[in-house]
């Protein structure tokens, strides 16, 4: 360990393909260049799989395009990049061009807007090398389809000549990663390419780069918030933090003994898919942006080592090796290991348990018409919600999870009176409110708050954050009876923020805050339930786990029940008492918690929870994934009998004729709709369609 | 498709139902009404009784609209009460002057505004933009009147180059001649319309420059010409059809001042005409026909969307 960049250079390597060296990126503003990413090293081999882990802010992304020549205009950059002989800092525009495509692909995060919306997919999948030259006009048509069926995409003849609003979301994915191959780049970079993705089509992705991959040797920059995902398919990991690499190593080192504060306090903040209850411990304050870094170690006043000790806020330290990585924190051997989960525990007996129910849904249906033709005539229905029942007790939390499309908003928004039921019951404190009149629901309102998805634009702008809390109060008429701006206070105080931002605008609030804003004002009416629709997807990791916390200790403290809406499967297993797992409008196994995590008996929730990425890179050779074949079906036109049979590899031919009704497995604490049920290894029958990898 | 459009033509009865209405109404609007405008102030009790009668305004008015309705559908506006001729002939007479005005105006207006919009967007903050978007504020902002009166002082007063009181003449008989008529009303309207189009493409255009799929075809090693030519310019245009088409339909009616300046034989100056002589079956006859047009114009505008961006399901 004598080499001063060991862990920046992977270990016994000969030439590095791609090396970076003292990486300066800022951008130009009025105020003078604000720094985004301050001078970092790495090298990746060929054949590597180098991970850039940061939240937002830490220059993660901006790397990714400065390493392509891509950075806007107002950049300005200096350090050097050489891609094998080639240096890509000082190429000029025609040289970069030269290697885009040809030497370095890349795959970006959104796949709804990477792609043109006005140009076939096929054609634009091998637009690159046409241009380049490499391939004949008239054999782009097919060499369009042959890069499409080596990204499995189902009819790729029939695909190549569509537009990519035709296309499902993992399907746009591969399609860039078609487009990023087709030259048969040495380098990968990808930029968050499964954020946006369900985690069962996440699960496709992800393998299908690593074959891919694999097939072509090439290096594979992945960028990504998720360390689940970094764990599962990282040779080496690079953390950035304001803008620097504060640690990089190895991924078992990373993850078995992270040296770096940050490193360690974000494997802590996680909630893990396969681990016990226990309290998050969380990063106080918030990841720094670009131009308000603090001095020193950038990360010194949030680090429960450092944030004392002068030394820390003075000096920016190096990276050097400690252990078996490279860290910059001058305190790096103090670093406490990893805990395992701290106290575990039970899932919770809840008081009210045997009362009568807060909520409950009776065979609940939402279906939208869909109208065609001349008249608009109603052809058929999306049958969003198709039979759900559920009941929320009092002081519990009932979680709704399941992918895109599957209908958990739907029957939230159902809940809130937001859209009408088309059949089922409703009843919420034993009065049936489904076909209430928006006047009655405004008073059972009071009782029953929403807190939305993305705290970026479910605030008012142009209101002061206090008006924005005390709102409801003043709808309901009840801002002087419950105490006015007394209360307000309260309220804050109640979710951490502080009286003296009462005239501030949303816009001066970080997302965190702005989730506590919105929180606080569903509180305002003193509800008994509170429907969160994912409140933290939109959220940076160590947010993330400040406001679990807080729902957490809002429920303690007030004893509210929740009726939680989430695609992620950690966080559900960290907040819920019991879950459901929604499949195409109806749930499909529903249990209390630790018995769905630990012994799930449906095999869409086994194959749902393979497919969640765990952040234990040792656990990657044991696990057993099932990665499901196909996609979610239409839920205009769901396949008969049970939805998930075309998917499932326990089908038999019951299971495309009859519908499986919800049901008691056993002696179980398990509600579940399947005609084979049952503990996954056990002999019910064939692998799962996609085999067991 | 063909299902969409027969949809919209048949939503459009209603919009037509309800306009006419109103444009019937008109009639009753006015203190006197058209026997008071056609027998002046002296006429005497008699007179009037008669003239009522002759009109039919005596009967149910229900029964005056259908009549006047199911004449107005086969085209027959009445007789205008100014020139005794059939309002349907005096409106042919002028729409072919207006609708070709408005196309040469529309067409110098993008052959304008589009490079101006290319230029400025692809260097933004450049003095080349900022001297462009100078430029198209003087164009928004220029009276077209005033510009008109400098066209003919410098084109037909000065250099004699160019008639000053322009004629129809259509373009398919004598093409040349048409030109000399038509370019200087066209320049003004033209020049005006060029400076929204202009700001409103660049705006498109930025964000289009701006969008992820830029980045994409850029990380594959397309050229910056290549990624606005076959990439941006598509995109960008989408939006700017509606300017247009809100642009042309304008012209059809709006054109008033322009067409007096240069005392053109348009539409426009024919129903201002109208409405200084009170020449209610001409001023009815004009606004149907502009309403009409207009109505077109949205319509073409749909369909072009739908045909151009494959998102929008004709459904």
């Amino acid at each position: 360990m004598s080499d001063p960049a060991s862990g920046i250079v992977a270990e016994g390597a000969a030439e590095p393909l791609l090396s970076v060296r003292g990486l300066t990126v800022g951008f130009a503003g009025r105020g003078g260049v604000v720094p985004a990413v301050r001078g970092i090293d790495f090298d990746v081999m060929a054949n590597e799989v180098l991970c850039i882990v940061g939240e937002s802010g830490s220059g993660k992304s901006v790397t990714a395009l400065a390493l392509n020549g891509l950075l806007p205009a107002t950049a300005r950059m200096s350090g050097t990049i050489r891609l094998g002989q080639t240096r890509i800092d000082t190429a000029g525009e025609e040289a970069l061009r030269a290697v885009r495509g040809r030497e370095i692909g890349m795959i970006f995060q959104d796949p709804a807007t990477t792609l043109n919306p006005l140009m076939v997919v096929g054609e634009q999948v091998t637009e690159g090398e046409v241009v380049r030259g490499d391939l004949a006009r008239t054999d782009a048509p097919a060499r369009a389809v042959e890069l499409l069926e080596e990204v499995e995409i189902a009819d790729a003849a029939g695909r190549a000549g569509q537009y990519p609003h035709q296309f499902s979301g993992g399907m746009r994915q591969r399609a860039v990663i078609a487009m990023a191959m087709a030259g048969r780049p040495r380098l990968i970079v990808a930029d968050e390419p499964t954020t946006a993705l369900d985690v069962t089509v996440q699960a496709q992705v992800l393998a299908l780069l690593a074959r891919r991959q694999a097939e072509t040797g090439a290096a594979v920059i992945l960028i990504t918030h998720d360390l689940g995902v970094v764990a599962e398919v990282a040779d080496r990991v690079a953390v950035m933090y304001a803008g620097r690499i504060v640690e990089i190593g190895p991924v078992d080192a990373i993850f078995a003994n992270p040296r770096h504060p940050y490193t360690a306090a974000l494997l802590q903040s996680i909630p893990r898919v396969d681990a016990a209850d226990r309290r998050l411990d969380t990063i106080p304050g918030q990841p720094p942006l670009p131009g308000a870094f603090p001095s020193g170690c950038a990360f010194h006043p949030r680090c429960a080592l450092g944030s004392a000790r002068p030394r820390c806020a003075a000096d920016d330290p190096a990276l050097h090796p400690v252990g078996g990585t490279a860290a910059a924190c001058h305190f790096a051997e103090e670093t406490a290991p990893p805990r395992l989960p701290a106290d575990p525990r039970q899932s919770r007996e809840i008081a009210g348990a045997t009362e009568a129910p807060l909520l409950s849904i009776e065979n609940l249906e939402v279906h939208f018409p869909i109208r065609k033709g001349l008249l608009k005539r109603t052809v058929g229905h999306v049958r969003a919600v198709d039979g759900v029942s559920l009941v929320v007790r009092a002081g519990e939390t009932v979680s709704i999870v399941g992918e895109s499309g599957c209908g958990k908003t739907t029957t939230a928004r159902a809940v809130m009176g937001l859209v009408k039921a088309t059949a089922g019951t409703i009843e919420f404190e034993g009065d049936d409110i489904t076909h209430k009149s928006s006047a009655a629901l405004r008073a059972v309102r009071q009782r029953m708050q929403y807190v939305f998805q993305d705290p970026f634009s479910a605030l008012n702008p142009v209101k002061p954050v206090e008006e924005i809390v005390a709102e409801p109060l003043r709808i309901h008429g009840l801002y002087d009876e419950v105490g006015g701006k007394q209360r307000i206070a309260e309220l804050f105080d109640l979710v951490g923020l502080s009286k003296t931002m009462f005239g501030r605008y949303p816009r001066e609030f970080s997302g965190g805050q702005k989730q506590r804003i919105g929180i606080a004002r569903a509180l305002g009416l003193a509800p008994r339930l509170l429907v969160l629709d994912e409140p933290v997807a939109a959220l940076d990791v160590s947010i993330q786990a400040q406001i679990l916390n807080l729902l957490e200790d809002l429920q303690n403290e007030l004893g509210l029940a929740y009726l939680f809406i989430a695609h992620n499967l950690s966080v559900v297993r960290h907040i819920s008492d019991r879950v459901a797992v929604m499949y195409l409008g109806r749930i499909v196994e529903e249990s209390v918690k630790d018995d769905l995590y630990e012994g799930a008996l449906h095999p869409y929730t086994q194959s749902l929870l393979s497919a969640a990425p765990v952040p234990d890179p040792t656990r990657r050779a044991d696990r057993r994934r099932i990665v499901l074949a196909g996609e979610i079906p239409n839920p205009a036109a769901p396949p008969p009998g049970c939805s998930f049979h075309p998917r499932c590899g326990r089908a038999s031919a019951v299971c495309s004729r009859d519908d499986p009704r919800k049901a008691r497995f056993g002696d179980t604490r398990t509600l579940v709709a399947c005609h084979h049920a049952g503990p996954l290894g056990e002999p019910v029958g064939q692998v799962a369609a996609g085999g067991v990898r | 498709m063909t299902a969409y459009v027969l949809r919209r033509l048949a939503q459009l009865v209603p919009v037509l139902f309800i306009a006419s209405i109103g444009i019937f109404a008109m009639i009753y609007a006015v203190p006197g009404g058209p026997v008071g405008i056609m027998l002046g102030e002296n006429a005497n009790q008699a007179e009037i009784d008669a003239l009522v009668h002759d009109l039919g305004l005596d009967r149910p008015i229900a029964i005056q609209y259908f009549d006047w309705l199911g004449s107005a559908v086969t085209g027959d506006f009445g007789v205008s009460l100014h020139s005794r001729e059939p309002v349907i002939k005096l409106i042919g007479e002028r729409l072919p002057a207006t609708l070709q005005l408005a196309a040469v105006a529309t067409l110098i207006a993008v052959l304008l505004g589009i490079p101006v919009a290319l230029a400025s967007a692809l260097h933004p903050g450049s003095w080349l933009d900022r001297m462009l978007s100078g430029w198209s504020a003087l164009a928004l902002g220029v009276p077209t009147f005033w510009l008109g009166i400098l066209l003919i002082l410098l084109f037909a007063v000065e250099l004699r180059w160019l008639p000053s009181a322009s004629r129809y003449v259509p373009l398919w008989e004598d093409p040349l001649e048409a030109l000399r008529h038509l370019i200087m009303p066209a320049a003004t309207l033209g020049v005006y319309v060029s400076g929204v189009l202009a700001r409103f493409l660049r705006a498109s255009l930025v964000s289009q420059l701006g969008a992820d799929y830029v980045r994409t075809a850029r990380s594959k090693g397309l050229s910056r010409g290549r990624i606005v030519r076959v990439h941006v310019m598509r995109n960008a245009l989408l939006p700017f059809i509606t300017v247009i088409g809100l642009m042309m339909a304008t012209f059809i009616g709006g054109a008033v001042v322009t067409e007096a300046v240069f005392t053109y034989p348009g539409l426009g100056r024919m129903l201002i005409q109208a409405i200084s002589t009170r020449d209610y079956p001409l001023i009815q006859g004009c606004i149907i026909v502009m309403l009409v047009i207009y109505v077109a114009i949205n319509l073409t505008v749909d369909v072009l969307y739908a045909y151009v961006d494959p998102r929008i399901e004709y459904s």
